[in-house]
């Protein structure tokens, strides 16, 4: 009798400790600063790091970032450290799948994933697979939330040394997820969805009027393995042309950005070899909206500012940054033809947004400098406080062979009545085109 | 003034309905979208000098009325376009009022002509055969007033392709309508005066509306809808570029750019309703909906470009234009008799005045039903796009009918003729069936596109037929292959695109036989292919995209080659500069049946190879003229236009 007591005791325990345990990597995954802000040698909050003091910080930057300012393209503004809280929701989500999900035991198959982040750990060197589950976590992660868009998206095309914007393209652009879903109706996915897919994007052109209404359409299944399905609505052919993936890894639309960049990557793991490459603190472009000293050039009829750009060429944002955690992150491409070596991304522990990736050539050689700039979304459009997500609010591709980039600037909106569901079927591209 | 005030009204109605919905709707875009482009297409035509000076100016509006009339995204949209053509001011030698001259038609061979003309060319209205021969002698059908029928403003028809070689030709009037009203009595089918030809965007159609419709939905669950569009539009069907196969609804223009402008800018906008019903996603398929489309408007067929214009698809329009002088005028053929068929001791063949109302084109019966119309189911499934079409439609492209009332040339007597080159043009009703797919085979990084279409009703040339014409069912495909494709040595960070594709097309009833002297029955070809590739590249954040089109017609021999640079210069100016050169067989290549042996008024047409001189039917006498047009198509017999073309355009 007192042997089955210790034992179930014991049991409970155990369970207890275990529960304990997961509890603890959830929240450290989510709330890596509820101990407190990282720090690094000299670095204060409000202080200006340029050439003058690069070296200094040389560790807590990235490569090209610590480049650009040791060559006085632009000077980073240190701003405090602070938390990017994602939606409960998401977060519960990785609380009730903990433990349950594993990766398959091909590249792009993964097993017993509901919704959340599907593997919280934190990442280990001696394991042979973390990086393809950091990739998990990203593809998976909560950008942009269920569904969301930019409405509208500029991008300006420009040279680095001579500052001209030679191209002006003005967007909207539609984010939705099919399934693994924890905020919006439905949760956690929609009912007729015969291709099982997993997301989808929905680009439309506004402006100038040689790709006025070209429009793109991704959508993405929820098998890894199987390839996007991409169509693009071409105004002058009026015709829906179905992409080969060749243009995925194409200049879209001219500019310094292929599909597959969009949010950082936007392909599938299984395109991909994926390496964690270690965890590290560096400085990162998370930000408030509403605290920067904002563009004047495109005011929004509600009084919306976007994000302003200056240093050498206007191609870098005029935000503020903050120390992180990152996990570092490599993906070098299957497909021997791919146009780039590899990307080493620096992902952010805490929302698993991508907001730097460094692009590499076929040769190795550095060629793309990727930068997605942070905006916390209680300090930013009214319609985000709340929602938990981290949002994409300002970019810049900057080709450092060419020496030329495209910038961003955002208006996110997590808002559903902008992404309905009827918005990402390829009728809906041979409606909205003329 | 019938126009001015067709114009007046038409502004007046886009203004209104712009006016009604901007003060009374609850707009989602606060201000009207515009915008536009002006532009001017300059080409030069090598051998002849100007053949385009095109100045263009387009303005497109749109409006979101959000919520309106109980449909959702309530939206009016329209296009305007205004177009100068200066070629008919600046070459007008060539294609304006001073162009053509006066001709002499061939007598192959004729010792008769080599004796009164001093060689083989007898002028215009001067024909052995006519008013050249022995007053008296010459039956009335043979005999035309040249006084009213002058020898000025002629071209020979094919002279700027081929030489006669022994065929027969016509005698073309190439001056602008209001210059030369010869052969343009056809009743609003390729009767242009000058200035329809400089601005041809203001006609009783109201072409300068490109389009103004308004569109909206209605839903109907979360995922379904209807959808409605209403207006002057374009409907395009299909996935293919260059080949319109299904793409049927709305006719083109051809008389822009032959088939080398976008079909965009070229489809003929009609007034058209749309109703759709979007299921979006369901148990089964990816995305599905139902359209059903209703041309209301009076039926337009393709403008295939008026004779004596830079731009005529075949060279048809010559054709029609010459057989229509031939039939209201009366006409000179070359080489249409054999000089020994009149009793003359002479080897040759001699050219024949025709008098009007003998052989050519009386009228054209243009259908009057608002009945065009079709379905179109469309969606995706395991991630293949896929529809299946129906349309009834009234064939585009012209059909001559021989069964009209003539004068048999050499008795007088009025009566339909068989086998006689007298025609009224037609344009028969054809039901189309078809369907298209794309699809992407990852294994190869490459996207398939496939058309296909079964059609019954269509007309063909047919000289078989007493009446010169039959039906054939057809068959037409298009294969599509895409691949963007890496070629480091003129491109590391940008891959190229590579387009291909081949149509087929495959007559079911084709009719050709062999003759006494050669084939006879339909000149088109029972299975022909064509072949397109382009390889596009872009350069310089794609601001310089240098482009090669080539094409191919396996049959006709012939082909294009197009290279040209596209050069954005900022977000307002663009500059393309390219070349259009034929290689490959000409016009000249191609002869078929021309039915000068048909012998329509037996016996006196009837030749030496005809077993019963008391029967009509051709025996096959061949010439380059009038069929082997369609056996060259539309890139052999383009091949004497090659051109460089320069487009500047700025846009706002």
């Amino acid at each position: 009798m007192f042997k089955k007591t210790a034992t179930t005791l014991a049991l409970a325990a155990a369970i207890g400790s275990s529960q304990s345990a997961m509890a603890d990597v959830v929240d450290n995954s989510f709330y890596p600063y509820k101990d407190g802000a990282p720090s690094f040698p000299g670095l204060e909050v409000g202080m200006t790091i340029n050439a003058s003091n690069a070296d200094q910080f040389k560790d807590a930057l990235d490569p090209a970032t610590y480049e650009q300012l040791k060559n006085g393209w632009w000077e980073m503004q240190v701003a405090e450290t602070t938390s990017f809280d994602l939606y409960p929701a998401y977060v519960e989500a990785t609380r009730s799948g903990m433990g349950k999900v594993s990766l398959g035991d091909e590249l792009g198959q993964i097993n017993g994933f509901v919704a959340g982040r599907p593997f919280p750990e934190e990442p280990s060197a001696d394991d042979p697979r973390a990086g393809e589950k950091l990739a998990w976590n990203y593809k998976y992660g909560y950008n942009w939330g269920d569904s969301a868009a930019i409405y509208p998206f500029y991008w300006k095309y420009r040279d680095l040394e001579s500052g001209k914007v030679e191209r002006t393209l003005k967007y909207n652009f539609h984010f939705l997820n099919y399934k693994h879903r924890v905020q919006h109706d439905p949760v956690p996915e929609f009912a007729d969805n015969p291709s099982d897919l997993f997301r989808a994007i929905y680009v439309q052109v506004l402006e100038p009027f040689d790709v006025k209404n070209t429009q793109l359409l991704i959508h993405r299944s929820s098998d890894d393995q199987t390839a996007d399905n991409t169509w693009l609505y071409l105004g002058f052919q009026r015709r829906v042309r179905r992409l080969s993936s060749g243009q995925i890894t194409d200049a879209f639309l001219g500019a310094d950005i292929m599909i597959e960049d969009f949010e950082g990557y936007n392909g599938r793991i299984s395109d991909m070899n994926w390496t964690y490459k270690g965890t590290k603190n560096i400085m990162l472009p998370f930000f408030n909206h509403n605290d920067l000293e904002l563009a004047t050039d495109l005011v929004e009829s509600d009084g919306y500012q976007f994000v302003d750009f200056g240093g050498k060429g206007g191609c870098f944002p005029k935000i503020t940054w903050q120390l992180r955690k990152v996990y570092v992150l490599e993906s070098d491409p299957i497909d021997e033809n791919h146009p780039i070596s590899k990307r080493v991304h620096y992902v952010d522990a805490q929302t698993f947004t991508l907001p730097r990736t460094l692009i590499y050539d076929r040769k190795g050689d550095l060629w793309k400098s990727w930068l997605i700039g942070q905006a916390h979304p209680d300090h930013h459009l009214e319609k985000n406080k709340g929602t938990g997500v981290s949002i994409d609010d300002a970019f810049s591709m900057l080709d450092i062979q060419a020496g030329h980039c495209t910038t961003g600037q955002f208006k996110g909106q997590v808002d559903p009545e902008l992404n309905q569901v009827k918005l990402f079927t390829v009728q809906n591209m041979r409606a909205k085109g003329r | 003034m019938k126009k001015i005030s067709k114009i007046l009204t038409a502004l007046g109605s886009t203004t209104l309905l712009a006016g009604v919905g901007a003060t009374g709707a609850h707009a989602q875009d606060e201000q009207w979208d515009t915008a536009g482009f002006v532009e001017n297409a300059t080409f030069y035509r090598d051998g002849v000098g100007l053949s385009k000076s095109r100045n263009t100016g387009q303005f497109e509006f749109s409006k979101d009325f959000g919520k309106k009339f109980g449909m959702n995204n309530f939206r009016v949209s329209g296009t305007l376009r205004a177009t100068y053509d200066a070629v008919y001011d600046l070459n007008s030698e060539d294609y304006g009022h001073d162009a053509g001259g006066s001709r002499s038609f061939e007598n192959f061979g004729s010792t008769t002509a080599q004796a009164i003309y001093g060689g083989t060319d007898s002028p215009w209205g001067q024909s052995i055969l006519g008013n050249g021969g022995p007053p008296g002698a010459i039956p009335p059908g043979f005999l035309y007033d040249v006084s009213s029928n002058p020898n000025r403003g002629l071209k020979v028809l094919g002279e700027d392709m081929h030489d006669p070689m022994g065929g027969v030709t016509i005698g073309v009037p190439v001056r602008p309508c209001d210059k030369d009203s010869r052969g343009c009595g056809l009743d609003d089918y390729m009767d242009y005066d000058t200035n329809d030809l400089r601005f041809p965007e203001f006609n009783d159609e109201l072409d300068f509306i490109r389009e103004l419709y308004f569109e909206g939905s209605v839903p109907t669950g979360d995922m379904s809808e209807w959808f409605f569009r209403v207006g002057k539009q374009q409907v395009v069907w299909g996935r293919t570029d260059l080949f319109r196969v299904l793409d049927v609804i709305n006719p083109v223009d051809f008389s822009r750019q032959n088939i080398y402008d976008e079909l965009e800018d070229i489809r003929i906008p009609q007034w058209i309703a749309t109703a759709e019903y979007r299921w979006g996603a369901t148990d089964i398929f990816d995305d599905l909906n139902l359209q059903v489309v209703w041309n209301f408007d009076q039926f337009r067929p393709n403008d295939l470009g008026q004779g004596g214009t830079p731009y005529s698809i075949l060279d048809a329009g010559s054709f029609f234009r010459a057989m229509n002088n031939c039939w209201e005028n009366g006409c000179t053929v070359s080489n249409f008799v054999p000089a020994g068929a009149i009793g003359l001791d002479d080897p040759g063949l001699i050219a024949a005045d025709f008098a009007p109302g003998v052989i050519g084109i009386r009228k054209v019966d243009m259908p009057s039903g608002h009945d065009q119309g079709g379905i179109k189911l469309e969606g995706v499934y395991k991630s293949v796009g896929f529809s299946l079409n129906y349309y009834h439609y009234y064939q585009q492209l012209p059909t001559l009918r021989g069964d009209i009332e003539s004068m048999n040339a050499f008795t007088g007597e009025i009566a339909d003729w068989d086998h006689l080159i007298a025609f009224d043009i037609n344009f028969p009703e054809v039901d189309l069936f078809g369907g298209s797919l794309d699809f992407y085979i990852d294994a190869i990084k490459t996207v398939f596109r496939v058309e296909a279409t079964y059609t019954q009703g269509e007309e063909f040339a047919n000289s078989i037929e007493p009446d010169l014409y039959s039906e054939s069912d057809v068959m037409r495909w298009v294969l599509g292959v895409d691949r963007n494709t890496f070629i480091p040595f003129l491109n590391k960070k940008r891959a190229f695109l590579i387009s291909g594709q081949v149509f087929g097309q495959h007559l079911l009833d084709h009719e050709l036989e062999k003759a006494p002297l050669g084939d006879i029955g339909m000149p088109d070809w029972e299975d022909n292919y064509i072949a397109t590739l382009l390889i596009k590249g872009w350069y310089k954040s794609d601001t310089i995209s240098p482009q090669i089109i080539m094409a191919y017609d396996y049959e006709a021999e012939a082909g294009t080659v197009a290279p040209s640079v596209d050069w954005l210069i900022n977000d307002n100016w663009r500059l393309i500069v390219g070349f259009n050169i034929k290689f490959g067989d000409g016009m000249g290549d191609q002869e078929f049946d021309d039915c000068r042996t048909c012998n329509p008024f037996p016996p006196f047409t009837a030749s030496p190879a005809h077993a019963d001189p008391m029967q009509s039917g051709s025996v096959g006498l061949s010439g380059v003229q009038p069929l082997g047009r369609f056996r060259s198509g539309p890139l052999g017999s383009a091949s004497e236009e090659d051109e460089f073309q320069v487009t500047l355009r700025y846009r706002f």
